[in-house]
């Protein structure tokens, strides 16, 4: 079953916040570098809610969206929220290499965000091969993938030796099963995710290199890692650098984001506490008159700004 | 006539190709090695510079070497005993070795070039401090290179200048490069680079890590490869020691060969990661450094004088070469320290001898096949037993197998999508199950299904 027979993108809090952060980053980077003449490349699926923000925040016009799903390709065709979008359908690793000969596309910055509903796996890295070799200068690259730990073996013990098969050399030999844990998982696979890519572009000797960008594990129903870059010009080098550097880039994020699912009266009652003076403590919000884990408060009032409201409205 | 002033022909080499000459053919990973080795030959002349044999047991322990590597630089420090002002004035920082320098005792350095090649490679802007024991005294200097202004500086001499320095915390060379090269920029940057650093220095300075020599890469230690060979029942490897006479210098060689894993179930290639094959092969060691590494090629004697190339069928074998030397001009050490100089007498003596040894396993994996079940059952009797700890003995022994009644057997071949395949052997219990196996247990849980009892 695809994923959108089973999930509304645009109900999980952690992946608002996500999502969120990568435009924010996104908004920066496109400041910086002029990325407005950029080809926005995903997987909108029926909802193409990081289309329509691509669209909306970052003024690009050009996008590719690739469906896998019959059907899924079928209800996007449908709902594909602009005319320039263009919908292909297949496999990204079959699909990609179509981009190359859309006219101009060459010679453009790409944002490609492949938003996988699955594991890293032979397909993924392929794509991660494919982009690094092909995004021209300026590109910003992005790939979300799932952290289930049980995608990566059952045991644990299994699990390095899989880590190693898919990312080759880059995984330490002493990678233990601990940190393949279902806790430690989520930022060991961002780390070597990352490792992988920067390695791939000091081989091919990409002329600017790779700036680290973003690296976002956050956990709805399941764990997920978001992990991008930029592949910069040469002499856009400083300039992206400088961007990615400055106190107020958010889109490194160490801990894993676990945003609460709240009710809109109990987002009143914290939002009246926000921007905070301290921070906000538990007992403060059970003064407030009910509870939370800590770290669910934190996650709140460091996104609270990414964080959706949700009613059911009957239409 | 030929006018005087042009009776000569100008042959004397510009500093800049000089550096480029140098620098082209060796790898990054291979000059940080050639600086490791200088360290090494400090730590093993203060150790007491005993030959290099697998019995020495010389105690490296106090000795430390460090590297780390980032965007911007290169540092390498040791407490290996430092470099000594005469030695600094004299020798250390000539392109290579004068014929008055002495020979140091069982050293991996040979030709005189190791250092000056290796910060060429890494950058431009380079220190290098030393401090050292002068009359019991701790004493130092250092010497900047700026390789940009020293190629383009008109002075016909290639001196590098020599400045007083504070003392290093313990008697060592400390060495900071800065303004990378490309190649070393690039290379710094990779993950993968440096992890693949920390494999070599773990398999190339295997023995001398076994003796408690610390080399740590970005603060963490490197633990040694503990390079081991099976033993047990019919399966005995060979440890045969030898000393020749080259120019009235001893050089002793011990060769050991055996299994060190058993041979693969099916010599088709595979595009999995395979250890046991990585690790097969001859291994050549000169003065404790391991020169050349799991070796497959005619360099070792594969596919030379009637001796067959190397296949996926041979993989479990592993052989070792031992030279050791006080003079190390005498060991067969190329000046990259990456492979052997095949030219070399002593190397051809012993090449019929190692060609002995890896006959027996061709002929051991050949019958083999033949008898599979019962190979497979003798196999299993052998355990891992580190090189150390082998007894001497001439050759190598592996049973003889008679082969028994054939049963007549099907091959089966099919393909599927890999990701079915993944998924079918995760829900087996294993996610990294070799397919054979995910074969023969759908084969065997479908007999059992649909055929029952035998």
């Amino acid at each position: 079953m695809a994923s959108f027979d089973s999930i509304n993108y645009s109900l999980r809090p952690s992946k608002s916040v996500q999502r969120g952060l990568v435009f924010d980053g996104l908004r920066k980077l496109s400041n910086a570098l002029d990325l407005s003449n950029a080809v926005y490349i995903g997987f909108g699926s029926i909802w193409f809610t990081d289309f329509v923000l691509a669209h909306k925040t970052l003024n690009i016009d050009d996008m590719v969206s690739i469906e896998a799903n019959e059907i899924g390709f079928k209800r996007a065709q449908f709902n594909k929220s602009y005319r320039t979008i263009t919908m292909m359908q297949g496999m990204s690793q079959d699909k990609l290499p179509e981009v190359l000969s859309m006219p101009g596309y060459l010679n453009r910055p790409w944002i490609v965000w492949l938003d996988y509903d699955s594991a890293l796996n032979e397909g993924v890295v392929q794509d991660f091969q494919w982009t690094l070799n092909n995004a021209p200068p300026n590109s910003v690259l992005l790939f979300t993938f799932s952290a289930t730990q049980n995608a990566y073996g059952d045991k644990p013990v299994q699990r390095p030796e899989r880590l190693r098969s898919l990312l080759g050399d880059v995984v330490p030999d002493d990678l233990s099963k601990e940190d393949c844990s279902k806790e430690n998982l989520p930022s060991v696979l961002a780390k070597l995710a990352m490792d992988y890519l920067k390695s791939e572009v000091a081989d091919l000797a990409r002329p600017g290199g790779l700036i680290e960008a973003f690296r976002v594990p956050y956990f709805d129903s399941v764990g997920m890692v978001t992990v991008g870059a930029v592949l910069p010009a040469v002499g856009a080098v400083p300039a992206a650098r400088a961007v990615v550097s400055t106190g107020d880039w958010k889109c490194l994020v160490d801990e894993v984001i676990h945003a609460p699912q709240l009710t809109l009266r109990e987002i009143a009652a914290l939002q009246s506490e926000l921007p905070p003076v301290g921070a906000i403590t538990r007992t403060r919000v059970q003064e407030l008159g009910f509870d939370l884990q800590d770290e669910q408060i934190q996650s709140f009032q460091k996104y609270y700004k990414y964080l959706p409201s949700f009613a059911e409205v009957v239409v | 006539m030929i006018p005087e002033n042009r009776s000569k022909a100008d042959a004397n080499p510009t500093k800049a190709f000089f550096v480029r000459m140098i620098t082209r053919d060796i790898t990054l990973e291979d000059c940080i090695f050639d600086l490791i080795d200088n360290s090494i030959d400090g730590a093993w002349e203060l150790a007491g510079g005993q030959p290099m044999s697998l019995d020495d047991n010389t105690d490296l322990s106090p000795y430390r070497i460090s590297i780390n590597v980032q965007n911007d630089g290169f540092l390498i420090q040791d407490n290996c005993g430092g470099i000594t002002l005469d030695d600094a004035a004299d020798y250390a920082f000539t392109f290579g070795r004068k014929d008055t320098a002495e020979t140091e005792n069982f050293s991996i350095g040979v030709y005189g070039i190791g250092m000056k090649r290796a910060v060429f490679k890494i950058g431009s802007d380079i220190t290098i401090h030393s401090t050292f024991i002068d009359e019991g005294k701790p004493s130092s200097f250092c010497v900047p290179i700026k390789v940009d202004e020293w190629l383009t500086s008109k002075s016909e001499d290639w001196d590098f200048d020599i400045e007083a320095a504070p003392d290093l915390p313990s008697a060592g060379v400390k060495i900071q490069i800065s303004n990378l090269t490309e190649v070393a920029l690039r290379s710094f940057e990779s993950p993968r680079f440096i992890q693949n650093l920390r494999r070599s220095i773990s398999r190339d300075y295997a023995l001398h890590l076994h003796r408690g020599l610390a080399i740590e890469v970005q603060g963490k230690p490197v633990s040694g490869w503990a390079i081991e060979l099976r033993q047990g029942g019919d399966f005995l490897p060979m440890r045969a020691t030898f000393t020749e006479q080259i120019q009235d210098e001893d050089v002793h060689v011990e060769l050991l060969a055996g299994m060190a894993a058993a041979p693969p179930d099916s010599s088709e290639p595979s595009d999995d990661f395979d250890d046991a094959l990585n690790r097969s092969g001859w291994y050549v060691v000169c003065n404790g450094r391991i020169v050349l590494a799991a070796d497959k090629t005619s360099v070792t004697g594969w596919g030379t004088e009637g001796w067959p190339q190397w296949h996926p069928q041979y993989s479990g074998f592993m052989g070792l070469i031992v030279f050791a030397s006080r003079r190390a001009d005498l060991l067969p050490l190329t000046t990259t320290k990456r492979s052997v100089d095949e030219t070399s007498a002593v190397y051809r003596q012993f090449r019929p001898k190692m060609r002995d040894a890896t006959k027996e396993w061709i002929s051991y994996t050949n019958a083999r096949k033949q008898v599979r079940v019962e190979a497979v059952k003798r196999e299993e009797f052998t355990k891992s037993v580190p090189i150390f700890e082998i007894v001497p003995r001439a050759e190598v022994a592996l049973p003889r197998i008679a082969p028994t009644p054939k049963i007549p057997e099907a091959n089966v071949l099919y393909s599927v999508p890999k990701a079915r395949m993944l998924k079918l052997a995760s829900a087996l219990g294993n996610i990294n199950m070799a397919y054979k196996d995910v074969g023969i247990q759908s084969f065997e849980y479908t007999y059992s299904d649909l055929v029952g009892e035998e």
